[in-house]
């Protein structure tokens, strides 16, 4: 029947144009979710019958609500993401780090060094004199000072490092839960043969999170559920399972963390330290965290430790060769180190002196040659300037610390670029993305207007029709 | 390209940030002074600018170690002075004595004068800085001479380094200067010998002993100028030294400035820069973000 269809078409109008209004409402109500995409809705006209010899439509059909979404953009902003994370990380350790070598504002361990072998060269003028004497004990407890704090302090970076993982680990459990738990929700709705567009914006989102803490490749499959997996291999999420991520002090590594995987839906637990924070630890936070503690900070207390020993061995050779005051030989000066790693920290360097008498200034016992005697401790002044083998390269101690602190200089620096650089290029992507689907609330409120109207002209449909068929049916009487 | 409010408002929020972070940077280098704060602000530099400081510490090293030496070495010579004047005047006695008209009381006199000087001559030898007996090689902590006159120090050489490799002796061996050497006339005059002798030749009234001894105290004299002159000429060394200390240190310290320290004009006027680029950005965003479709409708 003719105006019944009006009627039909006018009713179908009216459905479509409301689910275009609750369709705006929702964009303009979630203008800023993160991670929100936006929806059109994309009309079709109702299907074609034939009316009277005519082919005529039905109608208007919602045929989707369509969500903007671009693949490449979330797959560049994954890896971006990764990236970033790592440079933060790096970077608020390098910080640190930094301070403990700042020689230009304050005096620090280069200074002590300095001071060390230039109370040897007082007490070369005046070998018999107390106060120099003194001064040289003072200046070796102060250089001993300035080695343990540092190394200390070093070894506080690695440790918090060690312990950021315990928050890592966590995080990713949960998202990785969640991701699982959306796959599941995603498939059942999709399914019913629409898009479940909220909960794969949700799932978006949480997929660029997780990439901030490990690297991440993903897969989409046929049904909607999406398979992710670390960079390096071990699988994440399949389907609805989710691996757990947990940590256990690894004794061969100092009772640091190493990082275990149960697989998804599997039982057993594989370790995943060497491939968790990507290729040489470059992905996420959690290969920041692991680069910082086992490459970066490690590497400078080596170095710390071979200054420490070179110097300590140097100075013992030649000091146990000398004579104190009173005739006492064969004394070291530093406490003789056992072997070099852990040397520059507690319970490894140390004074070995405590009666400024056994300071071996002479190189002949001074009861018999005389007690002015200072070629031992000329021999041990002129050690600051003696070209030594070192791992760098041959140079001398101070050339040594001052490449160590431009070694920590460089590493703050690449730190730094690093992040800059991806945050540069997570902006540029965020904003493409904020482009492409973003809400922009002049777009809406103008839709808004737009559907309005259509939706009056629907109701108009209604009305006519209406009065038409109580014409009809007033002919009758 | 769409344009959302999002996109307006992040853009807003990166650039007021972007300033704010730059005018940081500046204000850290105007309140230090120093380009270079940490070793991240420029690595190479940073290591340059410690050698410098390194270089420039060690040159205040030696110079303290010249200062310490210089002391030694004038009291040395003013030692070596003194005993000149000894020896001057020992001469002239012995000229006196040697001519043959003086009687016994006079000779006495004499006699009792020479012994005088011999131990004028011994206590120069026991001269002292600063408790330490700079005669005595390595054993200054006692006097190298006994009132004998037998030298009981060392002939080392306290060594004393004016820069970096160069050392500079400060003393001199007491048995070189007044006994010619260990054992005594080995290398050289045996000053104390010849005032025994000296003594002895008066006492006896040996006129041609006397006279024999002429010649040795001509060899006393030379020998004590010599010693003098040594000293004197390692005092220019050292003192030469330190000049050339200070012009390095003077140079080494310009170059530090130029790679360490911030040119503050630079500095004072990329902050007012700065200053006027946060004012415009806030006002300009202020303007963009307050109208949109809505005042409208």
């Amino acid at each position: 029947m003719s105006i019944a269809s009006i009627l039909d078409i006018g009713k179908s109008g009216i459905t479509a144009q409301r689910l275009a209004l609750e369709v705006t409402s929702q964009n303009v109500s979630n203008v800023n979710t993160p991670g929100y995409s936006r929806q059109t809705t994309v009309f079709a006209s109702g299907t074609v019958t034939m009316e009277r010899g005519f082919p005529l439509g039905n109608g208007v059909q919602v045929a989707e609500i369509q969500r903007a979404y671009d693949d490449f953009l979330q797959l560049q902003l994954k890896n971006e993401s990764s990236t970033n994370g790592n440079a933060t990380t790096l970077l608020a350790a390098m910080n640190r780090a930094e301070q403990l070598f700042n020689e230009f504002t304050a005096d620090g361990l280069g200074k002590s060094l300095q001071d060390f072998f230039k109370a040897w060269q007082d007490l070369s003028v005046n070998p018999q004199g107390k106060p120099e004497r003194q001064a040289v004990l003072a200046r070796a407890e102060q250089l001993v000072d300035q080695f343990q704090r540092v190394n200390g302090y070093l070894n506080d970076i690695r440790t918090e490092a060690n312990q950021s993982l315990e928050g890592i680990t966590s995080d990713v459990n949960d998202q990785l839960r969640q991701i699982a738990t959306l796959n599941s929700q995603i498939q059942q709705v999709e399914i019913q043969g629409s898009r479940a567009n909220e909960l794969r914006d949700k799932r978006d989102l949480l997929v660029r999170q997780l990439a901030e803490n490990v690297g991440i490749t993903y897969l989409e499959q046929t049904d909607g559920m999406l398979n992710i997996s670390l960079d390096l291999g071990q699988p994440l999420v399949l389907g609805k399972d989710a691996a757990t991520l947990s940590l256990q002090p690894d004794p061969l590594n100092g009772g640091l963390y190493k990082v275990l995987t149960t697989p998804p839906g599997g039982t057993g637990a594989i370790d995943i330290t060497s491939i968790v924070g990507g290729a040489d630890n470059s992905q996420g936070e959690m290969g920041g965290a692991l680069q910082v503690r086992d490459t970066l900070v490690t590497g400078f207390i080596a170095d710390l430790d071979e200054l420490a020993f070179t110097l300590a061995t140097q100075v013992n050779a030649v000091h146990s060769a000398g004579f104190g005051l009173t005739g006492s030989t064969g004394l070291d000066f530093f406490t003789a180190p056992a072997a070099m790693a852990g040397y520059s920290g507690m319970g490894g360097i140390g004074v070995n002196i405590t009666n400024t008498n056994d300071i071996a200034a002479a190189d002949v016992d001074p009861a018999v040659g005389g007690t002015g005697n200072n070629r031992n401790s000329t021999a041990i002044a002129s050690i600051y300037d003696l070209v030594l083998p070192m791992s760098s390269g041959s140079t001398n101690l101070e050339g040594f610390y001052n490449a160590i602190v431009g070694k920590v200089g460089v590493a703050v620096q690449n730190a730094e670029r690093s992040q800059s650089l991806s945050e540069g290029v997570i902006r540029q992507l965020e904003s493409l993305r904020e482009s492409h689907a973003g809400v922009s609330l002049d777009e809406e409120l103008a839709n808004l207007i737009k559907y309005q109207k259509a939706y009056e002209g629907s109701a108009r449909l209604i009305t006519t029709a209406a009065e038409m068929m109580d014409t009809i049916l007033g002919l009758v009487r | 390209m769409r344009v959302t409010q999002n996109t307006t408002a992040n853009l807003v929020l990166n650039n007021l940030q972007t300033i704010r972070k730059r005018t940081e940077e500046l204000e850290q280098q105007a309140s230090t002074g120093y380009k270079v704060s940490k070793p991240s602000d420029d690595p190479v530099s940073a290591q340059q600018i410690l050698r410098l400081k390194g270089l420039i510490a060690q040159g205040d090293q030696y110079d303290r170690n010249i200062s310490n030496g210089v002391a030694w070495l004038s009291m040395g010579e003013s030692a070596m002075s003194e005993m000149g004047n000894v020896l001057s005047r020992a001469k002239e006695l012995t000229v006196q004595m040697a001519n043959g008209t003086n009687n016994p009381n006079s000779l006495k006199a004499a006699q009792n004068e020479m012994m005088q000087l011999r131990s004028q001559m011994v206590l120069l030898g026991n001269t002292q800085l600063n408790g330490r007996y700079i005669f005595g090689g390595f054993k200054n902590d006692t006097p190298p001479f006994d009132p004998a006159g037998n030298f009981t120090g060392t002939d080392d050489d306290i060594m004393v380094e004016i820069d970096r490799g160069a050392f500079v002796p400060i003393n001199y061996s007491g048995g070189d200067i007044l006994r010619g050497g260990t054992p005594p006339g080995s290398t050289g005059t045996d000053i104390i010998g010849v005032f025994d002798n000296l003594i002895a030749a008066l006492g006896a009234g040996d006129q041609a002993a006397i006279q024999a001894e002429l010649p040795n105290l001509e060899a006393s004299t030379a020998q004590v100028l010599s010693v003098r002159t040594d000293l004197g000429a390692r005092m220019n060394r050292v003192e030469g030294a330190r000049n050339v200390l200070e012009e390095m240190k003077y140079s080494l310290t310009k170059v530090l400035s130029d790679k360490r320290d911030v040119d503050f004009m630079q500095v004072v006027s990329d902050l007012s820069k700065q200053q006027t680029a946060y004012e415009a950005a806030v006002a300009a965003s202020a303007k963009v973000s307050q109208i949109s479709l809505l005042d409208y409708m």
